[in-house]
């Protein structure tokens, strides 16, 4: 294995909030608003890992979560005009990729497939993983591809909804409050449904989680 | 119900693998510039101005911009070895390089200008409005009027 991976960090995740100055985004919006690009471009580079990592962990597959984030971007350059500010412009961009991908989802119900080329084999390491290989575990056998490749399956038999919940809350660590205002829903919601995902996940991957 | 995060430990810890996967390096480099060339290229937005589309291309093509600053490198290198190739032979003196003389054949000026400025005045030599007549030395520029002097000269007519 290249020592070079092994330094590698995961894809941005487990970040409640973005780490960026509230005022420095209102002026991006703005220039971008007026029709600067520049500063359009500047947004895109602050969200991107996020709405890529968010619709990639719905979809499973690389190349739709890279149309579906460039669509998003697109889309929400076309109704920047229409961004009151109620809400961060985080939360306004993530709302439309989600919607967009729940939609794209629906549509490609019968057409699920994995694309796990791009794996960081860096996971061998994670201290995680080699828990749940070792010798407790009845699935000695099981390597890192045939792990992932049995959790993706496992989300994707979740409903669209439910996997999305995994998705914001397990995998990038977002707070019940922010999912809930993504989602439009209160925060009882959330739970409710992060509890009811997690229980079919538990049951789907239940080999591994003895 | 019951969601205390011990419950779902391990499921939490199988999910948090998923944070290694990864698309390809250099991904997230080049999409802001794939997003905005496509805004531009569906008409959403006027095109940029362009050497702002030729900055951006650079941004996104490393390779282009190595070859683009190879190339100029490659001009300043035989520019500055043309340059220092020319001996002192080759290079003029600064008042034949002046614009003024530039607007005359070398021959005639290398002849002219070795005339003495006494035989030009003198009435024998002879004078005509296709031999310029100079007094003194050249001037150092086409603009230095203080020092350009034009005499009269006669014409024979028949």
């Amino acid at each position: 294995m290249n020592a070079n991976v092994l330094e590698k960090a995961p894809m941005a995740s487990v970040a409640p909030q973005p780490a960026v100055d509230p005022r420095e985004e209102q002026q991006l919006v703005k220039r971008a608003k007026a029709g600067d690009m520049e500063a359009y471009g500047g947004l895109v580079e602050r969200y991107q890992e996020r709405i890529y990592a968010t619709i990639y962990h719905m979809t499973s597959n690389h190349e739709d979560a890279n149309d579906l984030a460039q669509e998003t971007f697109i889309k929400a350059h076309q109704a920047l005009k229409s961004f009151k500010g109620d809400s961060s412009f985080f939360t306004w961009v993530y709302r439309i990729a989600v919607n967009k991908t729940i939609n794209f989802l629906k549509q490609r119900k019968h057409r699920i497939h994995m694309s796990l080329n791009d794996l960081d084999f860096n996971a061998e390491h994670d201290a995680d993983f080699v828990a749940l290989i070792s010798d407790k575990t009845p699935r000695r056998e099981v390597n890192l591809i045939e792990l992932q490749e049995r959790l993706n399956a496992a989300m994707q038999k979740l409903s669209e909804i439910h996997r999305l919940v995994v998705t914001l809350h397990d995998v990038q660590g977002m707070s019940h409050e922010e999912i809930g205002k993504i989602m439009d829903c209160n925060t009882g919601t959330v739970r409710s449904r992060l509890f009811y995902a997690r229980q079919q996940l538990q049951a789907y991957l239940s080999d591994y989680l003895k | 119900m019951n969601s205390l995060p011990e419950d779902f430990d391990g499921l939490r810890k199988l999910l948090n693998l998923k944070r290694y996967e990864q698309p390809p390096p250099g991904f997230f480099s080049h999409f802001p510039d794939k997003v905005i060339t496509r805004i531009e290229a569906e008409g959403l937005v006027g095109r940029a101005p362009w050497w702002r589309r030729w900055v951006r291309e650079l941004d996104a093509k490393p390779l282009l911009a190595c070859a683009y600053g190879l190339v100029i490198v490659g001009l300043l290198v035989i520019g500055l070895g043309v340059t220092q190739s020319g001996g002192p032979d080759e290079i003029a003196s600064p008042a034949l390089a002046s614009p003024w003389f530039a607007q005359a054949p070398p021959s005639t000026l290398q002849v002219n200008a070795q005339v003495p400025a006494r035989q030009l005045t003198d009435k024998t030599a002879s004078e005509s409005s296709v031999n310029p007549v100079f007094t003194g030395s050249a001037p150092s520029s086409l603009f230095d009027v203080n020092r350009l002097r034009v005499e009269r000269t006669s014409y024979n007519l028949p």
